[in-house]
């Protein structure tokens, strides 16, 4: 067991004020940018940090990265989150497949821009009529010698209006062969017969629905042996949900998006702290010292710290459940104004929270619903499969 | 402002561990659901405690210098988690704690009056600890004040030891557990001032956050044990034809008590190391650690209960008797709403790190 602090080095140091300082150059903080498990990075860090090889900074600097330590990922996390900047390039998850099966061409033309994250890339799951039951997908991809022809529809591509690449799952089979007959393939967003058109969700966000029309690929975009889409598939799926992700060192043990989610949710905490100070009750004193607020604010940093105790697959469960649960509580403390929008004057912290009430319920939806986690921890547990 | 990193290893060293296997074994064969069932209504049980006193259990988490082991505050969880899953009667917790609070005033050179030191580290005089004493005065119920012959409180702003020469009687309780009324003013309880001032409020501070780590970790056995026994019963009983755990309604709750006894562990782990090793860094997560250890296992005993259907609610279930011990061991300190009251700390740190934030830095409102 060890919770110690960790005593940065003179190196450490001078990284973390290099970044510090690019970030505070580079961009304002804003409260608008609290989904930090979710949102893109502006492309101006982005491509700042790209040129820095601090996209994957995990990755050596030959590979695109800046060949840093599990203390210099944190560090970044840590600053990122200081400034209200939201961290997701969303290639973490595609480069060990790509690595582990991407084509020769794969590899050497599109996976350097990928390691870098100057490159960009997006999810093609789910369709419209399957969501979590992601092996009933529909779209299919037909072989013609040398290129495979794709057509179908895929629901909930979010980043999908400005990826560079879709990581796209097809059908090369029959349908009644279910996960026997998926095949990926890394699909340019701007092939001919790519369309992505906005669905705008609660929060103001923008997801898409991509259609795709006749586009024709070369099988070097093909991802992994045909019909093995599905193994191909589980490499990033798995680090996603964060399984196995056991470390002793400054890593949140809460999984990725368990992580992500208790950023944002901290940030409503800061948010809803912001204002109590900002106010005062009629007695004239700060509603910092109103007993209601008190409890309201104490019940959310139990259970925010909570989130951060709940290990592996837990953690995306618990926090999207405790992040929607406590918008609802910290918006009810603040009423009525808790629930003007952003911006708005005399809004709570700009509007953030509720702002956050909205956002809040899709983090329990994305990624796998929490009942689909609940099922796979019902299986760890040695139960048997649902009836 | 730079960035501060932590670690986050919650993992067991190899004799924690061996620590872990020696106390599962014995109170598995000295203190079986009959022993429990034995020991009510007044929730102890003489045989079982001498078997402690003589494994040692009792100086494990006492500093050397007072003639104790050498270990602390996570041997003492380690302590709390087996004695929790057997529901074991016997006031361990409460007397480590509170021995562990007049080691570092003796070691600090209080005078403990008439206390006889060496009694109580053999369990021969068990001690006790009155929590709700930093809220309130005059008489108040104290955990195993009815075993107990000497309890440490904290009253017009002094750490104070109570003590009698007869047992106190037990105050009735839905769990069984041995709590009693202690009443200052009671001719037959004995006061004396130990220290006051600022540095008496400080050591009642720490010791007052390693009861409810300790209290937390018996709370978390409670939600090993009802769960193991709620999972063991949805997998073997059938209806409509198929085993219930089979049902999601079933499942998911057993999912989520295992969520609750997972989080309540790491949380209890986290806050004794970092109580131990930087007592001034977040003290708050003891009553974070205990609130969540409360509210984990009312809610999931309770859907322990539910899970066995109607089975659940009778007396010779054993799941209805963790659901009985949940309240009584988890509600003793004063409740959940005393613990958010002492996170309030947290929140005025914070809103200090907020406003110096704010000087360096500007922020969008929109």
């Amino acid at each position: 067991m060890d919770f110690s602090q960790v005593e940065l080095t003179a190196e450490q140091q001078a990284f973390e004020k290099e970044i510090r300082d690019l970030l505070s150059t580079s961009w304002t903080p804003n409260y608008a940018h609290i989904a930090l498990d979710h949102d893109r990075s502006p492309d101006s860090v982005r491509l700042a940090m790209a040129k820095r090889g601090w996209v994957h900074p995990e990755l050596s600097e030959g590979e695109g990265g800046a060949g840093l330590g599990e203390i210099e990922q944190e560090i970044i996390t840590a600053l990122f989150e200081e400034f209200y900047i939201a961290n997701n390039a969303n290639n973490s998850l595609l480069i060990p497949t790509l690595e582990q099966h991407g084509s020769a061409w794969l590899k050497e033309n599109i996976l350097p821009g990928i390691r870098t994250g100057e490159l960009t890339t997006c999810l093609g799951y789910s369709e419209p009529d399957n969501g979590s039951d992601i092996a009933a997908a529909k779209t299919r991809a037909v072989q013609d010698g040398d290129v495979w022809v794709i057509n179908g529809q895929k629901m909930w591509t979010t980043w999908g209006n400005e990826s560079d690449y879709v990581f796209l799952l097809a059908r090369t089979g029959p349908i009644e062969e279910k996960h026997r007959t998926l095949t990926m393939f890394l699909v340019p967003m701007d092939a001919p017969g790519v369309e992505a058109t906005p669905v705008w969700i609660l929060g103001g966000g923008r997801t898409n629905v991509t259609f795709y029309s006749d586009v024709t690929i070369s099988d070097n975009y093909r991802i992994g042996p045909v019909n093995e889409g599905w193994s191909v598939m589980s490499t990033p799926l798995a680090t996603e949900h964060g399984a196995g992700v056991v470390t002793e060192g400054v890593v949140p043990i809460n999984g990725s998006m368990g992580a992500g989610f208790s950023r944002t949710f901290e940030k409503l905490i800061d948010g809803a702290i912001d204002w109590a100070a900002s106010r005062k009750g009629a007695d004239g004193r700060s509603r910092l010292e109103d007993p209601l607020v008190r409890l309201a604010l104490a019940e959310a940093m139990l259970d925010l710290e909570v989130c951060w105790n709940a290990e592996g697959e837990l953690g995306k469960p618990m926090a999207a459940e405790a992040l929607a649960a406590n918008a609802d509580r910290l918006a009810d403390m603040a009423a009525p104004e808790g629930i003007l929008d952003f911006g708005v004057d005399g809004s709570i912290a700009a509007g953030i929270i509720a702002s956050e009430r909205q956002h809040a319920p899709g983090s329990a939806i994305y990624g796998g619903t929490t009942e689909i986690y609940r099922n796979n921890l019902a299986r760890r547990l040695g139960l048997p499969r649902p009836y | 402002m730079t960035t501060t990193l932590r670690r986050n290893d919650y993992a067991l060293s190899d004799e924690q561990d061996q620590l872990v296997a020696m106390l599962r074994s014995l109170f598995s064969e000295q203190s079986p659901i009959s022993v429990v069932r034995d020991a009510e209504p007044l929730g102890f049980d003489e045989k079982l405690w001498a078997t402690v006193r003589e494994n040692g259990l009792l100086t494990i988490s006492l500093p050397d210098s007072v003639g104790g082991d050498g270990g602390g505050l996570i041997e003492l969880v380690l302590m709390g988690f087996e004695i929790g899953r057997a529901a074991a009667p016997v006031p361990l917790l409460d007397h480590v704690v509170a021995m562990r609070a007049l080691g570092r005033l003796v070691d600090s050179g209080v005078e403990l009056g008439s206390f006889n030191w060496e009694s109580g580290l053999a369990g021969e005089t068990i001690v006790s600890i009155a929590p709700i004493s930093t809220w309130e005065l005059g008489a108040e119920l104290v955990p195993s004040g009815a075993v107990a012959r000497a309890v440490i409180g904290f009253k017009d702003d002094a750490i104070v030891l109570m003590t009698r020469d007869s047992r106190a009687p037990q105050a009735p309780n839905d769990g069984g557990s041995p709590l009693a009324w202690w009443d200052p003013s009671d001719p037959a309880v004995q006061v004396t001032t130990l220290l006051a001032g600022e540095q008496a409020a400080q050591l009642w501070d720490l010791t007052h956050r390693e009861w409810r780590i300790a209290t937390a970790s018996s709370l978390v056995g409670i939600l090993a044990s009802s769960g193991e026994i709620a999972r063991a019963y949805a997998v073997e009983r059938q209806a409509f034809g198929v085993r219930i755990a089979q049902f999601q309604a079933i499942s998911h709750d057993l999912v989520d008590m295992h969520m609750d006894e997972l989080t309540s562990r790491n949380m209890t782990l986290k806050a004794a190391w970092l109580t131990e090793n930087e007592p001034e860094f977040r003290p708050e997560l003891a009553s974070m650690a205990m609130a969540q250890a409360t509210r984990a296992v009312l809610r999931s005993t309770a859907k322990a209960v539910h899970v066995h259907g109607g089975m659940g609610i009778t007396l010779e279930a054993d799941v209805s008797l963790f659901y009985r011990k949940a309240s009584s061991w988890s509600l003793v300190g004063g409740g959940v709403r005393r613990d958010l009251q002492d996170i309030g700390r947290a929140i005025d740190r914070r809103a200090g790190e907020r406003a110096r934030w704010h000087e360096n830095n500007a922020i969008v409102k929109g």
